[in-house]
């Protein structure tokens, strides 16, 4: 399994995993011209993780804004986490959101309707 | 004066509490730069944070249904050189409707056999309500995507969800083909 990290853009959020530490980060806005191309890597290295070991996988999501083509694909992650949930796998997703912010976290709560595994929100904003 | 009389043009822009005005074809880089200038304005302007990421998505959503269907014209074997750059041209424009809301409009030829599923999808969205509206987009969101790319379907809910009130649109005739579409949001 490779490490991979990718810069962001005005359009598509830092993204890191890291197989070392069970990692995958995206950190930014994300709304690509084609949000399925930029997924398809970050989906493929998930898939590719889950089949290639049983150690524990943790996603940090701190998005403040994701179009509706990259929920499609981000839909794709949260399923493959699920799925990795349901045998039995160890699965973690952290959402950081700014609460100055409430659309952010009315994305986490849609994304944490569909799953059933452990689904921790935090406010990053200092008051 | 011949040509275009660009003071008129800002007169008629000004009068509409336009902020900006895009004319011509779209890229990814324009709409991010239009959509930089957007927030940075919204950010000076209100301190409501969640409304100024309304009036962002709903720009970045009409904008790209936009370019997606530019993008499909071109991609389509049957189109010719002067039919693609006939689709390739938008308008979009995001103003200040009143005190209280914003307004983000856009308009782009289209042919007019694309036409009836998409304003029938507009009908029967204008019919419902805030938790209809969530309903839909759940379901539609889960629906697998054509060819790559999720089609205007979930744009076109997400942005009546972030709307006050239901999305307006307008056909007009350009030939015997050719209609130019017309979406307004008010947020």
């Amino acid at each position: 399994m490779q490490y991979y990290e990718q810069a962001a853009t005005v359009s598509t959020p830092w993204v890191r995993l890291d197989p070392e530490r069970g990692l995958l980060e995206l950190v930014g806005e994300s709304y690509p011209a084609n949000s399925f191309e930029f997924y398809r890597p970050i989906v493929q290295w998930l898939g590719d993780f889950l089949q290639s070991n049983r150690a524990a996988v943790r996603m940090e999501l701190e998005l403040s804004y994701v179009n509706t083509g990259s929920i499609k694909s981000m839909l794709d992650l949260f399923d493959l986490l699920e799925e990795a949930h349901q045998e039995g796998r160890s699965v973690q997703v952290v959402w950081k959101y700014d609460s100055r912010n409430p659309r952010a976290l009315e994305t986490a709560e849609e994304f944490s309707d569909e799953i059933s595994f452990s689904f921790e929100v935090l406010d990053t904003h200092m008051s | 004066m011949n040509g275009l009389d660009l003071w008129d043009l800002r007169q008629k822009l000004d009068e509409a509490n336009i902020l900006i005005c895009f004319n011509g074809p779209l890229s990814q880089s324009i709409i991010e730069q239009l959509g930089v200038a957007v927030k940075r304005y919204l950010e000076a302007e209100t301190h409501n944070v969640g409304r100024l990421y309304d009036v962002f998505a709903v720009y970045i959503e009409q904008s790209q249904n936009i370019q997606n269907y530019t993008a499909g014209k071109a991609a389509s074997a049957s189109a010719s050189p002067a039919e693609l750059q006939r689709y390739d041209s938008a308008t979009i424009a995001i103003g200040r409707l009143d005190d209280d809301h914003y307004l983000v409009t856009s308009g782009n030829p289209m042919a007019k056999s694309d036409l009836p599923p998409l304003t029938a999808l507009l009908d029967s969205l204008a019919k419902l309500d805030a938790d209809g509206l969530k309903a839909c987009y759940r379901e539609q969101r889960r629906r697998p995507r054509e060819d790559g790319s999720p089609g205007a379907g979930l744009g076109l809910i997400d942005m009546a969800r972030k709307s006050s009130r239901p999305l307006e649109y307008r056909v007009r005739d350009i030939d015997a083909d050719t209609a130019y579409f017309h979406l307004t949001a008010v947020i």
